[in-house]
């Protein structure tokens, strides 16, 4: 038991002190870098909660892809970062004030925490046992059957976002020669080939 | 273990519109560049297919998927409005986008997407489904008003209207978690029968915190004050045509989801939520008349106008109840054809081909094309509520409402403003019949266009003589709201 | 079907003509209204034969109009035979007037858009007098004002016709004032707008009162008084009628078809429409009479020195829609109509003869610039001659006369019937009135028609009759104002009075006026006739036999030539009581209070002010998206405080 509550306060620490960095960090290199970490030490917090399943995707999709392009692009991209920051440190007075009150303002709400009295009830069973089924096996009955409503539109979001992505920087460049295979094979014999009468001696 | 499959019929129209922009997506993609055209009928066509199926699909009350959608007579109402404000956009825009040469297949389909957002928002009957249809419809404007993507003004709309919106979404989700923290649901019913007679002042204050979140973040997608900073910079930035669908559908969709979630789960908490619907009521009335004033540029004063007219629908809701919520139905359905008609005004505004947008570039206009400047001058009457046009009756309503639930202040302030604001729609008309023409438009109108001024123009006009039709149908889809 | 395509065929007409004027042009347009509204007429025959005739009355709902809470209100056509009657009545008319206005308009520039005018008006006054609920009766009420004022200032590059117009507009608004009061009076009393529901739930509400002004008054009485108030602007009674004769600005058929025939009367029309409620409120009925009898006489007696020979019309018109009050006053509303009827036919027939005259003058309206004429327009002199003498009501009594006797004789008839103090006094002043009616009328066509041509030879010269296009609807309106009195007279008046009404019309029993006519002694019946003649002869006297009469008298008797010449001083006390206050008023804020007060903290102070609160706004926004996003945060960190205050404290 103790055990776990180490364990919990380590990951939920470095997570916290991570994110910090991730703002706060000069370089943006670094900052990705500290996202990663902060990542990993959540995807930590998922296996004690018994989540292994999203635990295992968050490392894969966000520390493996997500976090590793964000990496390539900060890295590739020629930003001036300090002249971004510049508006930083103006701002800084207000605006942690503001988040310092929002802040309080939450604790405040939470310390008073009433659960509805029959909150209880409503909640589904938060999981399985592990030895009835894996996590996996449960998220997939209900994702495609109860949920199949929400995961049909989330995947309707992506299909967007990939059109938009499309729509927004694919351009038809000028002057590049591609092979279009359609136009080929529709190709005909009249369009393609020219006869021409050669005189003989005359060149062409 | 075998799943029973859920009851598609109350959905029919979203899938169908789903299934309909994914095979245009194939069409487009194969036919390339010069399908844009028949596609964008064909978007239309589906829209109109859609706008038959939703009435007939819904006798009454249905829920399915597991509860997560529901469709009733005010599920309907507000989908005719959004589906009929989506098919005139898309047909405002062919002639622009083929002469501004940005006339791509996307376009048609990106507004298939986001109306199909905006009808999952309209049914949604929880949490995350009320999240997944914002974010459907949110990411497909976001494109669409980036998608004038060689210009800086449209880039820069876009992303602004990206960042901004996903910061309200942030709120917005961090809202919905609190309340899923502090009741264990996020199903709208449930919820409902949690709160069915409790005492506003015994629920937690997480709650109550979280409701404030998520309005926020829904006062966001209807660009309510002080969350409206997007929605000058993106009306102007958008292409005209985008914004004109801007103006329209998403604010009903937005508007819907209002009704829906403060009525529906939260309605009774009205006390809670009324104080600060009453705020952003008053605020977006007030900021809306002034800051108006001083625009030089037609889409930005059409932004403040939107601000304006939220504001007003806001009344409606602040008032709550059938007849308040009847107040704002009316007002949605009138605003949409003012507001269409007054984009398409826009539309026309083209001097030797090029796009102008200067509010002083309509100088004269009674004298070089009389009709569009008439049918202007019905659309500026109307919005600044004058009688016995339509733009007036909307107005009434929501009053009315508002004095009978004893928000005198909030009908005072109302009044006031819209006096405030009747300056500028009026100097718009004192341009356009008492100045001296500048440098003519260009004619003639597209036909499109000129049917779908026409049309609004005579609905805004003579909504008095025959206003049963929409005043029904707005009562019917209230009454379903209280029913159920 | 055919109910509804009477009303609506003038709206398509209308619409046609204004809006496709470019493409159709000027014949187009002609065709078009002429054509929708002669369908119009045309099947209003038959109407008239199904609801009048046939006592088929009916009501036939269109479509809710409103619906909201207590207010319901249908769009619904009510045909009984009082509202046959009326349509025959305004359809027929209008319909020979468009025609008539096509000879007389041509050359317009402003063609397709007059006769679009036209159309609506005929089609708001359709709906007016089909109107089945007070709701929709006030729609049509102000679509003829707003088409009058249209139709007025239709030159509107005349300074004149402008004038007129908004004169017009401005003294109807006094009028309607009254009569929206009215309305809401009706809802407050009766929780209801519909004709039926209110008529029916009369006689209980009948010594109800009202808190007006501090007083405690007959509800009832109150209600028909302010609607009345409507009825005596639209009806140009004295006190509102002073628009009347500046509207004769507007093109003669406007003239004839609105400020003879039709609009004017709808203040008649809603007086005996409103029957049911009038007949409960005596003190209301004998201000009525009192209005029309004074009316009556004073603007006769205004019309004996004018010299605009439209004008004098105009006042002829003021006169006899007095006649028709006080007819209503005293319980005489068949009376009235048929006044109403008769009335439409001679008078648009004056309109017009004198519209030919003018025509052939070139514009030329004033009388001394006149005369001699009968030779060169030979059918205007005859249709003017008819139109005179059934205006001034002459007949074989006993016997037959023009239209104009018979129903000039039944009003004289029950007014002496009534034998109450009202009635009394309506009748003698209609006996006076019928002198200076035919009077004014044979002056007008002596002046006009005989005498040695005062006008320029070159002008004379030019003098041709008018073309068919004119002459025809003339004789057809001339034929009406010959025989309309004595076809209808048994309908309307006579015997078979109660069965041709029916139920349009409610007079309560110990209401007798009506009855007591038939009874009249000889004397009562004669008089009219006798007084009309002698009008006649006085006339020739003056300007015939002896010419140089009128000067003298009026040298002789200026104070009363003057007062008359100058309308009773009508303009310049409403100039002095209103117009130059308000003026002054204006004035006096202008300088000391706007200049002072108001620039400071008023209107001025506000905009100002409101500019001011613009340009802030408009600085907020910066477009930093940081800051956007910022405004967003504290917005939402402001309501959470609010909240957690609030639950604090």
């Amino acid at each position: 038991m103790i055990v776990q509550a180490l364990t919990f306060y380590l990951f939920a620490g470095i997570t916290v002190a991570a994110g910090v960095m991730v703002v706060s960090a000069r370089n943006p290199v670094h900052s990705v870098l500290f996202l990663i970490l902060a990542f990993l030490n959540s995807a930590g917090l998922f296996v004690l909660m018994g989540a292994e399943f999203l635990a295992m995707v968050l490392v894969v999709v966000y520390v493996g892809a997500v976090a590793v392009l964000f990496l390539f692009v900060v890295m590739m991209l020629d930003i001036n970062f300090v002249e971004l920051r510049q508006g930083f440190l103006q701002y800084l007075p207000i605006g942690g004030l503001i988040g310092l009150i929002l802040l309080v303002e939450l604790v405040l709400v939470i310390g008073a925490w009433v659960v509805a009295p029959d909150a209880a009830a409503t909640i589904a069973e938060p999981m399985p046992a592990p030895e009835r089924m894996t996590n996996t096996h449960a998220l997939g009955l209900i994702l495609y059957t109860r949920y199949v409503y929400l995961f049909q539109i989330a995947g309707l979001i992506l299909l967007v976002a990939m059109v938009g992505a499309i729509v927004l920087t694919l351009r038809g460049r000028e002057g590049v020669r591609k092979q279009r295979i359609a136009a080929q094979v529709r190709g005909r014999r009249e369009e393609r080939v020219e006869l021409k009468k050669v005189p003989t001696r005359g060149g062409i | 273990m075998p799943v029973a499959v859920p009851e598609l019929m109350p959905a029919l129209p979203e899938i169908f519109l789903a299934s309909a922009a994914m095979a245009l997506i194939m069409f487009g993609a194969f036919r390339g560049e010069d399908s844009t055209r028949t596609v964008s009928w064909l978007a239309v066509l589906a829209l109109v297919v859609a706008a038959i199926a939703v009435p007939v699909v819904t006798q009454s009350r249905v829920t399915t998927f597991a509860g997560l959608f529901v469709t009733d007579a005010f599920a309907v109402f507000m989908k005719e409005l959004i589906l009929l404000g989506s098919a005139l956009a898309i047909i405002m825009s062919m002639g622009f986008n083929e002469r501004e040469k940005i006339a791509r297949f996307e376009y048609p389909i990106l507004f298939l997407f986001a109306t199909l957002g905006m009808m999952l928002m309209v049914s949604a009957n929880d949490l995350i489904a009320l999240y997944l249809g914002i974010e459907l419809q949110s990411l497909s404007l976001y494109v669409l008003a980036a998608f004038r993507r060689d210009t800086v003004r449209s880039s820069e709309a876009g992303l602004k209207y990206f960042v901004l919106g996903a910061l309200s979404s942030g709120m917005l989700l961090y809202g919905c978690s609190m309340i899923y923290g502090f009741t264990g649901t996020t199903r709208f019913d449930v919820l409902a029968a949690m709160f069915a007679g409790v005492d506003g002042a015994e629920v937690s204050v997480g709650l109550i915190i979280g409701l404030v979140f998520l309005v926020a973040g829904l006062a966001f997608k209807v660009a309510a004050v002080p969350f409206h900073m997007w929605i000058p910079d993106v009306y102007e930035g958008a292409p005209t045509p985008v914004t004109a669908f801007f103006a329209a559908a998403p604010k009903i969709a937005a508007m819907a989801l209002f009704i829906r979630v403060l009525i529906g789960p939260f309605g009774d908490l009205a006390d809670q939520w009324r104080q600060i619907i009453i705020f952003i009521s008053i605020a977006s009335m007030i900021l809306g008349a002034l800051a108006a004033i001083n625009q030089t540029n037609i889409k930005r004063l059409m932004a403040y106008s939107a601000i304006g007219h939220v504001g007003y629908a806001l009344v409606g809701l602040a008032a709550g109840g059938e007849i308040g919520v009847r107040g704002v139905l009316i007002y949605m359905a009138i605003y949409l054809a003012m507001v269409l008609g007054t984009f398409c005004c826009i539309l026309c505004m083209r001097v030797h081909g090029r796009m102008v947008e200067g509010i002083d570039d309509l100088a004269g206009l009674s004298k070089t094309h009389p009709m569009v400047a008439l049918a202007l001058a019905i659309f500026m009457f109307s919005m600044s509520g004058i009688p016995p046009l339509a733009g007036f009756f909307a107005k009434i309503y929501v009053f009315f409402a508002a004095i009978q639930a004893g928000l005198y202040t909030l009908a005072v302030i109302g009044v006031l403003s819209s006096v405030v604001a009747a300056f500028y729609y009026l100097r718009i008309v004192k341009l356009m019949y008492f100045d001296e023409p500048v440098e003519a438009f260009d004619r003639p109108i597209e036909r499109g266009m000129g049917v779908i001024l026409a049309g609004t123009g005579v609905f805004t006009l003579f909504f008095f003589a025959y206003p049963g039709p929409v005043l029904n149908s707005a009562a019917a889809a209230a009454a379903a709201l209280f029913a159920g | 079907m055919i109910y509804v395509a009477v009303v609506l065929l003038p709206l398509a007409g209308a619409a046609i003509a204004g809006l496709s004027g470019p493409w159709i042009r000027d014949r187009g347009a002609q065709v078009v209204s002429c054509g929708s509204v002669s369908l119009s007429a045309l099947l209003s025959i038959f109407i008239f034969y199904d609801v009048a005739i046939g006592g088929n009355a009916r009501v036939i709902e269109l479509f809710t109009w409103f619906d909201s809470g207590d207010l319901k209100a249908s769009w619904a056509l009510k045909f009984d035979t009082l509202s046959a009657v009326m349509v025959l009545t305004v359809s027929m008319v209008s319909a020979w007037i468009h025609i008539y206005a096509i000879g007389y308009m041509a050359g317009d520039p402003g063609i397709p858009r007059f006769f679009a005018y036209l159309n609506l008006f005929t089609f708001f006054m359709l709906i007016l007098v089909t109107a089945e609920n007070f709701l929709q009766l006030f729609f049509g009420w102000e679509g003829v004002g707003l088409l009058s004022y249209l139709l007025i200032g239709f030159w509107y590059d005349r300074p004149a016709a402008n004038a007129a117009s908004i004169k017009a507009f401005i003294v109807n608004r006094v009028g309607d004032f009254g009569f929206t009061l009215g309305i809401l009076g009706v809802f407050v009393l009766f929780g209801s707008l519909s004709f039926d529901l209110v008529f029916a739930a009369v006689p209980d509400k009948v010594g109800t009162t009202l808190n007006f002004l501090g007083m405690e008054i007959d509800a009832l009485t109150l209600v028909c008084l302010l609607l009345f108030m409507g009825a005596m602007g639209k009806s140009a009674q004295i006190l509102l009628h002073t628009w009347l004769p500046d509207a004769m600005e507007g093109p003669t058929p406007v003239s004839a078809l609105i400020h003879a025939a039709t609009m004017v009367t709808a203040g008649v029309f809603l007086v005996v429409r409103l029957s049911p409620m009038f007949e409960y409120a005596p003190i209301a009925l004998a201000v009525v009479a009192v209005i029309g009898a004074t009316t009556a006489l004073v603007t006769a007696t205004i019309g004996l020195v004018q010299n605009d020979i439209k004008r004098v019309i105009a006042y002829s018109t003021c006169s006899q829609l007095g006649y028709m009050f006080f007819a209503v006053g005293v319980s005489a509303y068949p009376a009235a109509i048929f006044h109403l009827v008769t009335h439409a036919y001679f008078k648009a027939l004056l309109f017009l003869g004198s519209g030919s005259v003018i025509h052939a003058l070139a514009g030329e309206q004033d009388m001394r610039k006149m005369g001699g004429m009968w030779r060169k327009l030979p059918v205007t002199y005859a249709v003017m001659w008819i139109g005179g003498l059934a205006l001034a009501g002459v007949g074989i009594p006993f016997f037959i006369g023009f239209a104009g006797y018979y129903s000039k004789d039944i009003i004289l008839g029950a007014a002496w019937g009534a034998h109450s103090w009202v009635g009394t006094y309506a009748f003698w002043l209609g006996i006076a009135t019928a002198v200076l009616t035919a009077f004014y009328s044979w002056r007008l066509l002596f002046l006009t028609f005989h005498g040695s041509p005062r006008a320029d030879a070159r002008v004379m010269a030019q003098v041709r009759e008018a073309p068919k296009v004119m002459t025809i609807p003339l004789g057809f309106l001339a034929l009406g104002a010959v025989v309309s009195g004595g076809i209808a007279y048994s309908a309307f008046v006579g015997e078979g009075m109660a069965a041709f009404w029916g139920d349009s019309i409610l007079i309560l029993d110990s209401n007798t006026a009506l009855l007591e006519a038939h009874q009249a002694p000889p004397w009562v019946v004669v008089l009219p006739t006798v007084m009309a003649v002698a009008g006649i002869a006085i006339a020739w006297l003056m300007y015939i036999r002896r010419p140089e009469l009128p000067r003298r008298l009026a040298g002789r008797f200026r104070a009363v030539y003057l007062l008359l010449y100058r309308k009773w001083y009508f303009d310049e006390i409403y100039d002095r009581l209103f117009v130059f206050p308000a003026n002054d008023l204006g004035r006096g804020f202008w300088h000391s209070g706007d200049g002072a007060v108001i620039d400071g903290v008023g209107p001025d102070g506000i905009a100002r002010a409101a500019l001011n609160l613009a340009r802030r706004a408009g600085r907020l926004q910066t477009g930093y998206v940081y800051h956007y996003a910022f405004a967003m945060l504290i917005g939402v960190v402001a309501f959470v405080t609010w909240y957690l205050y609030a639950r604090a404290g």
